[in-house]
């Protein structure tokens, strides 16, 4: 039998003015097991407070109503006060008798009507109030980064350098990401390669920060403090210990493939590194093109390694290990806009139509044409280009519906970049908007005009090849009239997609996709980095699509998030909490499904019912991963799920309690 | 028809009934998520609002929390309405929980109207922390669309003759 | 079907059923064994390979099956005779993680629908049955049916027609959902007023798994034990609720239903709201879960801002 103590407070004529208090504490002392009910000025004072306390003594309460303001205002002052009693904290209900009463009912006779049935029913409620008690989790003080381009690498470089050991995962065979892929970067013109790699070179040498290139993450089990993350490694077929990065046999490996580094515009070999400056510094083999581990014939780099570092026979690793954060930094693809453009030529377009990055590649003096701006069919430098902007971007129809952020910026540069090699070429840029909100963005867009770029607004509805040049068709909408340009060279400015991996890895790691597959913070506005899985943060544009700043400043703020969650020895879990009911769950798994932070799963157990040994499988609820919002317990047919502090059976008093 | 069929035996509508005898005041029990129009209507209180004393509100971590079951035993037990409010969607708390509900209470909705009960005793809203004046503006709504209805007959009696 | 068809099923079925248990493959039989009149049959259990001969199959074997698998399956392997409604029940069950598909032993039979004994036409139930054939099943006794129901023509809105159509199938809930509300909500206190909760609803049902219901649950206390229009209401629409969005249409439940409560028609509304707002499939045709309700899309239908 519970013993029930009611406070109802005035808030001085806050309360007082439109609901009759002692009227309202008549009432409460006839309600069910209330054993003492009185009225207080202000009950979150210290006075308030103690009387409230000295009231649990002298009456021998085990529960208390405080009938007052919102509990969004002081659940937790009062939480804190029974903290120094000793009634559990959470057998603690409150009847919000100003802001959704007194406030809004100028009717006395009424408010106190009202007041009276919110007393009853929170009274009903705490009845079957349960002590509830939080755990604590510990936090495993090591960072996990998935992806090693700009973000991961700086969130790395962050964590690490604040103390905290960090593995980085990449699933390339070297650090850089898209960002060393790029020839130099907006708006400075800086080179990409001049401040990308001196951060691969620290990542790879700093003492906290353990690289693991060609590698995956397999499985995510756990939760925030306490992931246990399976890491596969790819056979490298090199002997990191050994080698010595001295390039030889490189140099000597008869296959020659298409190099992905330099999008399909370049050759690589069979063992190499994805370009000169790569981290680690280190050649792997390509298995599905090495003759060696495909003929059995070859083996010229194994005869030339000077230090004996070459290993045919590599087999892939694994390793589990337990990390306290994840963030994840996977970055994005562009768009395979072959098969959405068939107007631009689709899968059979010229070798001349090229993506973006291509260009980068092409004006890239270390790239495959030494910087030169070459045409891919002929070597012929393009004395014409167009850019076209949006090439599945802001096009809901074949593409995404969305801006990719960064292409505007990157045509300009593009334009920019081609006046300035071919100073007589020509350059037009086909555009819809022009959009350079950044430093400097605007003012760099202008130059590019000066420089000679011709935009024209619209879309380019046809690319064809016509006497070795590509007539574009396109709309000038500013001047109404349908223009035709011919090329050389076609850029298109393509749409940034999520990397393959994201659907994935979300699964994986409970981060919700949106409907294009972006993984999704926890609040677009004041939980930018955050997911709603405890513990794992977003850096860089598997977010979203955004440039080289952006992306380094949500790495640095979720290497903080990381830093924050780790200065702290012990996470409290939250004691409002969904359980299930193991006598009663049949196992069908309707919770699983709906639980959006993977925190429940289905578990065998063995126990005795009816006298008799049975293992039956039931859902068991994590609570590391739990967050309390109740969805699985209407899902729950037979009612095993319940959610404490929130409880069917409390629901159920509190609708009956209104209806007396 | 027993006296007992009419909500009258809340407290709130006795304090009116004892005014006016004959007028008929319902009894609305609002399920609000904690995070969103619980908010929304703490603002409406904080602003001064006015609305009718016939809402009580009952506070859920999550629209999705609510079982249907809490609708019907609320309704069986006098209630003459039930609103449920969530955040809108897209802006849940806990990702999905408004996403679940809204699938839940739509089928559960048209299910109570099939087996005959008039539309606006059982009605969802999104009202977000900020729509203090939605909130106020939907109280009002429903109660004057369930006084014009008048009580509900939960059928505790068991007299069929009432039901035609 | 005809008199030669039924009889050979019959021995095709005994066989099988004799073959299975002698062998040891399966340790029990469920099927049905005729009943004291000709137009009666019973279910029944035989984990005997002598007793296989009792096994029978024609017109009247009313009783789907798919539930008793769950009772027996602690003897070992189940042979369940299964038609289109009996296999759908077991794939609920095990989409639901009551069963798992090496638990049972699935005897195929072809059906052209069942008679009702006490009429002799075509069972209510069976009339708007979409998929007379078993849906999964591990041997096929006979051929599928090709036609329908045969000889149903008469006395069957489903006719002989191959398919039927959603109309046919929603036929009652749409004449309910014409109604005015008024006349809707005397209906259903009518029927729910000669409710005496007796739960052979539940006991029928393949959805209904739970290790104990809702309405026995004493401390939610969901389900008063009045027996009043009131409390009926709430179970039945609970009911309803509970099982509406993996509800395989089977029918047994307002066959079982010994107060002739249109408990289909229930179920058929949240199953037919289900498919249309949500693109909800037919429930049990495959061993995937894929209940409406347990999932959502971000572009469900709005119905509430």
């Amino acid at each position: 039998m519970s013993r029930i103590g009611v406070f109802i407070c005035h808030c001085g004529s806050n309360i007082g003015a439109t609901v009759d208090v002692p009227k309202v504490v008549e009432a409460a002392r006839t309600l069910p097991h209330v054993v003492y009910a009185d009225d207080n000025k202000y009950t979150c004072s210290d006075p308030g407070q103690q009387s409230i306390r000295d009231a649990i003594e002298e009456h021998d309460l085990d529960r208390i109503v405080i009938a007052s303001c919102s509990p969004r205002m002081h659940e937790l002052t009062f939480r804190k006060m029974l903290h120094q009693t000793r009634i559990n904290p959470y057998l603690l209900e409150i009847a919000n008798i100003r802001e959704q009463c007194s406030w809004v009912h100028k009717d006395i006779e009424a408010g106190t009507a009202k007041a009276i049935d919110l007393v009853r029913m929170a009274a009903a409620k705490i009845d079957r109030d349960t002590p509830l008690y939080t755990t604590t989790i510990p936090v495993n003080k090591r960072a996990l980064v998935i992806g090693g381009g700009i973000a991961g690498m700086q969130a790395a470089l962050d964590i690490a350098d604040a103390g905290y050991p960090v593995t980085l995962v990449e699933k390339e065979p070297s650090l850089g990401g898209k960002m060393v892929m790029l020839d130099k970067t907006f708006p400075t013109m800086d080179c990409s390669a001049c401040i990308c790699t001196p951060k691969m070179a620290e990542v790879g040498t700093h003492p906290r920060i353990e690289v693991r290139t060609c590698a995956e993450v397999e499985k995510v089990a756990g939760y925030v403090g306490n992931f246990e993350v399976t890491i596969r490694e790819a056979p490298k077929h090199v002997d990191y210990e050994l080698c010595t990065g001295c390039g030889l046999c490189e140099s000597k490996c008869p296959t020659k493939i298409t190099s992905e580094f330099d999008q399909g515009l370049g050759k690589r070999k069979a063992i190499y590194k994805p370009f000169a400056q790569a981290v680690p510094s280190k050649p792997t083999i390509d298995a599905a093109h090495c003759r060696k581990i495909n003929e059995g014939k070859c083996g010229v780099c194994e005869k030339l390694c000077p230090t004996g570092a070459i290993r045919f026979d590599d087999e892939e690793k694994r390793s589990t290990e337990t990390y306290g954060a994840i963030i994840v930094a996977i970055g994005y693809q562009l768009i395979d806009w072959a098969d959405l453009y068939g107007e631009y030529g689709g899968r059979v377009a010229s070798p001349n139509v090229i993506t973006g990055l291509q260009f980068e590649r092409l004006v890239n003096a270390s790239g495959p044409t030494e910087g030169h701006i070459q045409r891919p069919s002929d070597g012929t430098e393009p004395k014409s280009v167009v850019i076209v902007k949006c090439v599945g971007s802001r096009d809901p129809h074949k593409g995404k519906a969305y801006c990719s952020r960064a292409c505007c910026m990157y045509g300009a540069k593009h334009a920019h970049q081609y006046l300035d090699k071919v100073p007589d070429g020509r350059c037009y840029v086909f555009y819809m908007d022009v959009r350079t909100p950044g430093k400097g963005y605007d003012e760099f867009y202008m130059n590019t005009q000066r420089d000679g770029a011709v935009y024209l607004r619209g879309r380019v509805s046809k690319i064809y090849e016509q006497g070795g040049k590509l007539v574009c068709l396109g709309e000038d909408t500013l001047a109404g009239a349908t223009v035709q340009v011919e090329a050389d060279l076609v850029v298109l400015e393509t749409a940034m997609v999520p990397a393959d991996d994201a659907d994935r890895l979300g699964s994986m790691l409970g981060v919700t996709r949106d409907k294009d597959l972006w993984l999704s913070e926890a609040h677009p506005k004041l939980r930018p980095v955050e997911t709603n899985s405890g513990g794992v943060y977003l850096a860089g544009t598997c977010q979203g699509p955004k440039d080289i700043p952006d992306t380094v400043a949500q790495a640095s703020a979720a290497a903080m998030k990381v830093c924050i969650l780790f200065s702290k020895d012990e996470l409290e879990s939250n004691a409002m909490i969904a359980g299930s009911d193991v006598g009663l769950c049949n196992g069908c798994g309707a919770c699983v499904a709906i639980c959006p932070y993977q925190a429940v799963t289905l578990e065998e157990v063995t126990r005795r019912e009816n006298s008799v040994m049975v293992t039956r499988t039931v859902s068991n609820v994590n609570p590391g991963l739990c967050q309390g919002c109740g969805a699985c317990t209407v899902a729950c047919k037979p009612g095993a799920m319940d959610l404490k502090g929130f409880s069917d059976e409390q629901i159920m008093r509190e609708v009956e309690a209104l209806c007396l | 028809m027993p006296v007992n069929e009419a909500p009258t035996a809340s407290a709130a509508t006795a304090a009116t009934a004892a005014t006016a005898a004959t007028a008929f005041e319902p009894t609305i029990l609002a399920f609000c998520c904690h995070w969103c129009t619980y908010s929304g209507a703490d603002l409406a209180g904080l602003n001064r609002m006015s609305y009718p004393a016939n809402v009580r509100v009952l506070r859920v971590p999550c629209s999705g929390r609510v079982n249907p079951q809490f609708v019907l035993t609320a309704l069986n037990k006098g209630c003459d309405g039930v609103l449920v409010c969530g955040c809108h969607p897209g802006d849940c708390h806990y990702v999905s929980g408004n996403y679940f509900a809204r699938r839940r209470l739509m089928a559960f909705k048209r299910l109570l109207e099939f087996t005959g009960l008039e539309p606006e005793r059982f009605q969802v809203r999104w009202i977000s922390g900020s729509e203090a004046g939605k909130f106020r503006d939907t109280v009002i709504e429903v109660c004057d669309q369930i006084r014009a209805l008048g009580p509900y007959r939960s059928g505790v009696s068991d007299d069929v003759s009432l039901n035609g | 079907m005809s008199l030669s068809t039924a009889e050979a099923l019959t021995d095709a079925l005994r066989e099988e059923a004799r073959r299975l248990l002698a062998e040891g493959t399966v340790a029990v039989v469920v099927g049905w064994e005729a009943g004291r009149f000709p137009n009666q049959t019973t279910p029944a259990f035989i984990s005997d390979p002598e007793q296989a001969q009792r096994l029978v199959y024609g017109d009247y074997c009313v009783n789907t099956l798919a539930k008793y698998a769950l009772g027996e399956k602690a003897a070992g392997k189940v042979a369940v005779c299964v038609r289109g409604c009996d296999s759908r029940g077991i794939n609920r069950m095990i989409a639901d993680n009551q069963l798992l598909r090496d638990e049972v032993y699935l005897l195929g039979l072809p059906c052209s629908g069942m008679k009702d004994p006490a009429t002799g036409s075509l069972l209510m139930k069976c009339r708007t049955c979409t998929e007379h054939d078993a849906v999964t099943y591990d041997v096929l006794l006979g051929p599928a049916t090709a036609a329908g129901h045969d000889g149903a023509s008469a006395d069957s809105s489903a006719g002989d027609s191959e398919h039927v159509s959603d109309e046919q199938r929603f036929t009652a809930v749409l004449g309910i959902e014409e109604m005015a509300p008024e006349k809707r909500r005397a209906l259903f206190d009518a029927a729910f007023n000669k409710c005496i909760r007796c739960y052979a609803c539940r006991k029928s049902c393949p959805c209904c798994t739970c290790r104990e219901c809702f309405v026995d649950q004493l401390r939610a206390g969901w389900q008063g034990k009045q027996n009043n229009l009131a409390e009926n209401r709430f179970y039945n629409i609970t009911r309803v609720f509970h099982i509406g969005d993996r509800c395989i249409e089977c029918g047994e439940c307002e066959r079982a239903c010994p107060m002739g409560l249109p408990l289909m028609a229930l179920n058929r509304k949240m199953v037919k709201d289900l498919k249309s707002l949500f693109n909800a499939d037919d429930a049990g045709m495959t061993e995937e879960n894929s209940a409406a309700l347990g999932r959502y899309d971000l572009g469900d239908l709005e119905e509430f801002m």
